[in-house]
């Protein structure tokens, strides 16, 4: 039996619930990396805070362990090991500065992906909105005209919506980046 | 005296990072959350260096060191990319601009501050 007309009510249906349920649960991807993004800004203002905190208190300490050495006779071992944790507070500074930018990285990762989030929706809604125009009344040629009209429609919007964001972030680890003077 | 650095980044726990190794090597740091803000402080006081980010909202890095450039006062003050772009097409399009660096983020405050010596002294 040859088939002429393609059921309209059912495929309207299908694509009304590809829509709602993939919207649905682009809404909580998206509240999950607000959410995220919220935890992350505080972790990162706290982490801060407290490393500032520490590294003027042993700044201070170091201070008076100077004044310490000045003032009394220390034996020279005690003195090179007070030198060497000096230095080893130094390069575990640095190296925390170094990491405490995770949040820069991050931040800007989970933007990126809920534009991306956002985008998605909106093209789900069109999804929708074009297969509202569809009914079961229309001629084979207009149905596949509208579907056609809907695929376009979506390589339109993925191909904007990729456009408009931007770059991805490359870094895979928190080592340092390159230098380059010009 | 000590240098001045204006180190323009929107995001806060970035700039946080840059000022405490600045500050701690001996240098003034002027932040600005965008290009805009910081083109304005620049405005403001001319300062020894000016250290950006490429991606923010309002105005972002490339705009900013074009901005600066067309400014009398900002014409061979030394300015430097700190951005998570790493391409070097986006370097080329920086030293086109008028950048003198450019620094990939994450940074390691030892070798920010060398190549911030290097560039205006200490």
């Amino acid at each position: 039996m040859e088939i002429k007309t393609l059921p309209i009510a059912e495929l309207r249906k299908l694509l009304a619930a590809v829509s709602d349920h993939g919207k649905q649960h682009l809404i909580e991807v998206e509240a999950d990396l607000l959410q995220t993004t919220f935890l992350l800004s505080e972790a990162i203002e706290k982490l801060s805070a407290s490393f500032t905190a520490v590294h003027e208190a042993v700044c201070e300490q170091q201070q008076v362990l100077d004044a310490l050495a000045a003032k009394y006779a220390i034996d020279k071992p005690v003195l090179e090991k007070l030198e060497l944790f000096k230095s080893k507070i130094g390069d575990e500074v640095n190296v925390a500065v170094t990491s405490l930018q995770f949040q820069d990285l991050t931040s800007q990762l989970i933007a990126r992906t809920i534009k991306r989030v956002n985008g998605l929706k909106d093209l789900l809604h069109e999804v929708e909105s074009h297969s509202n125009e569809m009914d079961p009344n229309h001629e084979h040629e207009e149905i596949v005209k509208f579907l056609e009209e809907m695929s376009n429609s979506l390589q339109v919007g993925s191909h904007a919506l990729s456009g408009g964001l931007r770059r991805s972030v490359g870094q895979k680890d928190m080592a340092t980046g390159e230098i380059d003077l010009f | 005296m000590a240098k001045t650095i204006l180190a323009v980044d929107d995001s806060g726990s970035l700039r946080q990072m840059v000022a405490f190794s600045l500050k701690a090597a001996g240098y003034d740091v002027v932040q600005a959350v965008d290009g805009q803000d910081g083109l304005n402080k620049a405005k403001e006081k001319t300062v020894d260096l000016v250290l950006t980010d490429q991606n923010m909202p309002i105005m972002d890095g490339l705009t900013l060191i074009k901005n600066l450039r067309e400014l009398g006062s900002y014409q061979k003050v030394p300015i430097l990319m700190l951005t998570t772009e790493s391409s070097d097409e986006m370097k080329a399009k920086g030293k086109a601009a008028g950048a003198n660096g450019w620094l990939v983020k994450p940074f390691d405050p030892k070798r920010l501050i060398e190549v911030v010596q290097k560039v205006i002294g200490s």
